[in-house]
């Protein structure tokens, strides 16, 4: 057999990264047609264009990724100093804009980590936009609906391939005005409507944060890149900063990703010269001059976080995904679930390399990480509604991912983001195609039984949750236990006490997850159908709906082969697994990195099967209680009074934990109340009845004074222009004889 | 016999004299049509200024400005002579005193 099929790009790398913007310009221009054509071509064309275009650079991107991941001569060269970088594509069209010394470019490419996430994105992305064709069959809005995906693939895309932040914001930006678009979609009902703005609310606080963090990293490297020479760390790679100055201060920017890594690397290697470190040192010039890089840091990836807990719904900003379900379901699946939720993770594994510099800032990211899985989890508990308690699971499951960067396990993250895009994306279409096979009705208390009536869809949506529940063997078994293992084995220095709190948290979140996900399970598919279910006999989807189920839930199960321990070995000798091989190019620095600046220790040769064997314990301990409970003590007692302590926990977690009116009661009430205050008195009383009534009162009064000037009589009127000329005339005069 | 040319300063000050009566008219005569006449006085003045001037340097744009004047002054005096006409006809007076409807 020809070996080069693996080790050779199929397409010309040159020839593909000169058409990098093609995957984007794709989805846009089927946004395009849809949206300004749609009503007029009809149904069949608008569903050709928008799945075909979307296909179309789903084969762009299986190209792209397979010139990155097997093609060694596909090496993308460090903007800052010229040094082969990694393997990737790049293109470059040109300065977007550019302010001062300020520059940001239309820059695209694909490296192993980006190339990931494009399979992911388009993929995912494609199955659901084919689910969709059947699950918007009857609604006339489906060429608007197509539009917003498309256009949301274009933004997501721009996101994925973005070469530098600023870009990368950009796609942030269209993603969330296309999930504010989606949620809102049946706009018809109000409380959809307000979903939709309670998540462009929540998403523009992280945003906000998000643009916070990039000013001050514009800040911070352009200072650094114009240090005077002789400040004590910079003076020791004096002959390589010259080049970075020039790519920091002028081409291609400091926001662009090769500059930041090179910029990073300046940290261990200043360390190495026995002063205090960058970190320690005060930063000499710009606004940030006093403030040691090291703080400012922390400060910045504070502010990354904030905004990637935004838009990843992470606490304390994750309140509006549970209410994005307002939206339809391939939504929930390919926006809040699959896609773009994940996008915090991106940014943080994206920015890797700086994140590891600062473990104040990983240690808040692991925490934050932890305590979302396993609060997200508990509040899925006592959910009725499907798709509720898979938004709060995916909200879990992105806490999982969280922690997975904040312990500095990128790639496991990154898997995890994978794995949980599919079988995620599975849980939500088999709850659509539930919604579609039972009349709309998604409360699981009145379902039951769908296990004869929808084999295919019970099918997809039990390996799926097998898949999240973490049992052997799928995939999301070794993607969340991948990362708790890591949490376990990895020393965050100087806060030694993060790991085993997150890998406690973790794993109790873990055994919630298999709870909940097993209630929903046993209550929906099996047992009795219910008496009161909106319709006697649930009927199966068509084939356009059950085949992405079909494919997700197998994807779920092959994906197990990325996290499986120890399929590959380093030249080291130690077991790695493929996820973790693959995505070495990106991640290998920023581990390197972290070792070197002492911030982090990695994890060292440890056997994970005792750690696998416990989780799958918690795993099964987590779904039995749930079938115990569900399908033993529940049923026994039915007809009889529910303790009160029950009924007590039950409506504290229904009503979420008070969340939403604590945030009621502290943010939105005072800012409400202080903005009708403002209202009344700001704008109604200074501006409307001061300033713009005034000005009218003060001049109708002065006129009705001056109106008596106007006598009538020529004569008097004549006499004034005679006063007038006299008077100019004595002016002139006066000022001659002054001379 | 020769006449010794006249000096400029003596046609300023007429100027101004005829300047000064017509205002006087406008301001004090209750007649309309003595106003009208007064108004040319003081239009006449200002030409006879431009002209002094033309005469003291030598050129012709005085002489422009007089004629232009001139033609204004003729404008006016139709058009003012019509009102003048038109309002006696309604009121059959052209006593400036009496019209005064169009105040406040």
């Amino acid at each position: 057999m020809d070996t080069s099929w693996f080790t050779k790009a199929w397409a010309n790398p040159q020839a593909l990264s000169d058409n990098l913007w093609l995957i984007i310009a794709l989805p846009a221009f089927g946004a395009l047609v849809c949206g300004v054509f749609g009503r007029a071509l009809g149904r069949t064309y608008v569903n050709l264009v928008a799945c075909a275009s979307v296909l179309a650079s789903f084969f762009l991107s299986v190209f792209a990724f397979q010139a990155v991941a097997a093609d060694p001569s596909v090496i993308v060269t460090s903007a800052a100093n010229g040094q082969p970088l990694r393997f990737a594509l790049s293109g470059d069209w040109g300065v977007w804009f550019q302010a001062g010394s300020f520059s940001a470019h239309f820059g695209l490419w694909v490296d192993h980590l980006s190339a990931t996430m494009l399979m992911v994105v388009t993929g995912v992305g494609f199955l659901i936009h084919l689910y969709s064709t059947a699950y918007m069959e009857h609604d006339p809005g489906y060429w608007r609906f197509f539009a917003y995906l498309n256009l949301f693939m274009a933004s997501m895309l721009t996101l994925v391939l973005a070469d530098n932040l600023v870009l990368l914001f950009v796609g942030w930006e269209g993603v969330g005005l296309c999930s504010y678009l989606l949620i809102g979609f049946w706009y018809t009902d109000a409380a959809n409507a307000w979903a939709g703005r309670k998540a462009f609310i929540a998403n523009r606080v992280g945003d906000c944060a998000f643009l916070l963090a990039m000013m001050l990293l514009v800040l911070t490297v352009t200072a650094f890149a114009r240090a005077p020479s002789a400040e004590p760390p910079a003076i020791f790679f004096a002959q390589r900063r010259a080049v970075f100055a020039h790519a920091a201060t002028s081409e291609p920017g400091p926001l662009n990703f090769k500059v930041l890594e090179e910029f990073a690397q300046y940290i261990p290697a200043s360390l190495a010269m026995g002063s205090k470190g960058l970190l320690g040192t005060d930063i000499p010039i710009g606004p940030l001059a006093g403030h040691t890089y090291g703080h400012t840091l922390t400060v910045i990836f504070l502010l990354l976080l904030l905004g990637a807990a935004g838009k990843s719904a992470q606490l304390p900003l994750y309140v509006w995904l549970p209410d994005a379900m307002a939206g339809p379901t391939p939504v929930s699946a390919l926006i809040h679930a699959a896609t773009m939720v994940t996008a915090g993770v991106y940014l943080l594994c994206r920015m890797a390399p700086l994140l590891v510099m600062s473990p104040a800032a990983m240690a808040t990211v692991a925490v934050v990480g932890a305590l979302t899985a396993l609060y997200a989890a508990l509040l899925a508990f006592a959910q009725d509604d499907l798709k509720k308690v898979l938004a709060y699971s995916t909200i879990s499951q992105l806490g999982y991912m969280f922690l997975g960067v904040g312990v500095g396990f990128f790639w496991g993250a990154i898997l995890h983001l994978v794995t949980h895009a599919c079988f995620k994306g599975c849980l939500f279409l088999s709850a659509g195609s539930v919604m579609h096979g039972n009349d709309g009705e998604l409360n699981i208390k009145k379902l039951g039984c769908l296990r004869k009536e929808m084999p295919w869809t019970t099918a997809c949506f039990g390996i799926a949750t097998l898949a999240i529940t973490g049992i052997v063997p799928l995939s999301g078994f070794f993607s969340k236990d991948d990362i708790l293992h890591g949490a376990l084995h990895t020393h965050l220095l100087g806060y030694e006490w993060v790991m085993p709190t997150v890998f406690a948290i973790g794993s109790l979140g873990a055994v919630a997850t298999a709870f909940y996900m097993s209630r929903a399970y046993l209550l929906a598919f099996t047992g009795e159908r219910a008496k009161d279910a909106k319709v006697p006999h649930a009927h199966e989807s068509g084939w356009v709906m059950v085949a992405p189920l079909v494919i997700l839930a197998a994807l779920s199960i092959v994906l197990l082969l990325h996290g499986f321990p120890g399929v590959l070995k380093t030249p080291a000798g130690q077991p790695e697994t493929l996820m973790e091989a693959f995505l070495k190019p990106v991640f290998g620095v920023a581990d390197k990195l972290a070792v070197e600046a002492h911030s982090l220790e990695p994890e060292t040769e440890s056997n994970p099967w005792p750690g696998f064997v416990i989780a799958l314990a918690l795993a099964w301990v987590g779904g039995a209680a749930a079938w115990y409970l569900y399908k033993r003590v529940f049923p026994a007692r039915a007809g009889k009074p529910v303790p009160a302590v029950f009924a007590a926990v039950r409506s504290f977690t229904v009503h979420k934990f008070y969340v939403d009116e604590l945030y009621d009661a502290v943010l939105v009430r005072p800012i409400k109340l202080l903005s009708i205050g403002l209202f009344r008195v700001v704008d109604e009383g200074l501006i409307d009845t001061v300033l713009v009534g005034g000005t009218g009162w003060v001049t109708a009064r002065i006129g009705s004074l001056l109106r008596y000037l106007q006598t009538g009589d020529v004569q008097a009127y004549a006499a004034m222009m005679a006063v007038g000329l006299l008077a100019g005339v004595g002016y002139a005069i006066f000022e001659v004889l002054a001379k | 016999m020769e006449i010794s040319p006249v000096d400029t300063q003596n046609y300023l000050l007429l100027a101004a004299t005829l300047f000064c009566t017509g205002m006087l008219g406008v301001l004090v005569r209750r007649n309309a049509l003595v106003v009208f006449m007064s108004i040319e006085l003081m239009l006449n003045a200002a030409n006879l200024t431009f002209l002094a001037a033309a005469r003291e340097r030598l050129d012709s744009t005085g002489h422009l400005a007089a004629l232009f004047v001139i033609a204004v002054a003729a404008a006016e005096a139709a058009i003012g002579l019509a009102i003048v006409i038109a309002v006696f006809r309604n009121r059959g007076t052209v006593n400036v005193e009496d019209i005064r409807t169009m105040k406040y």
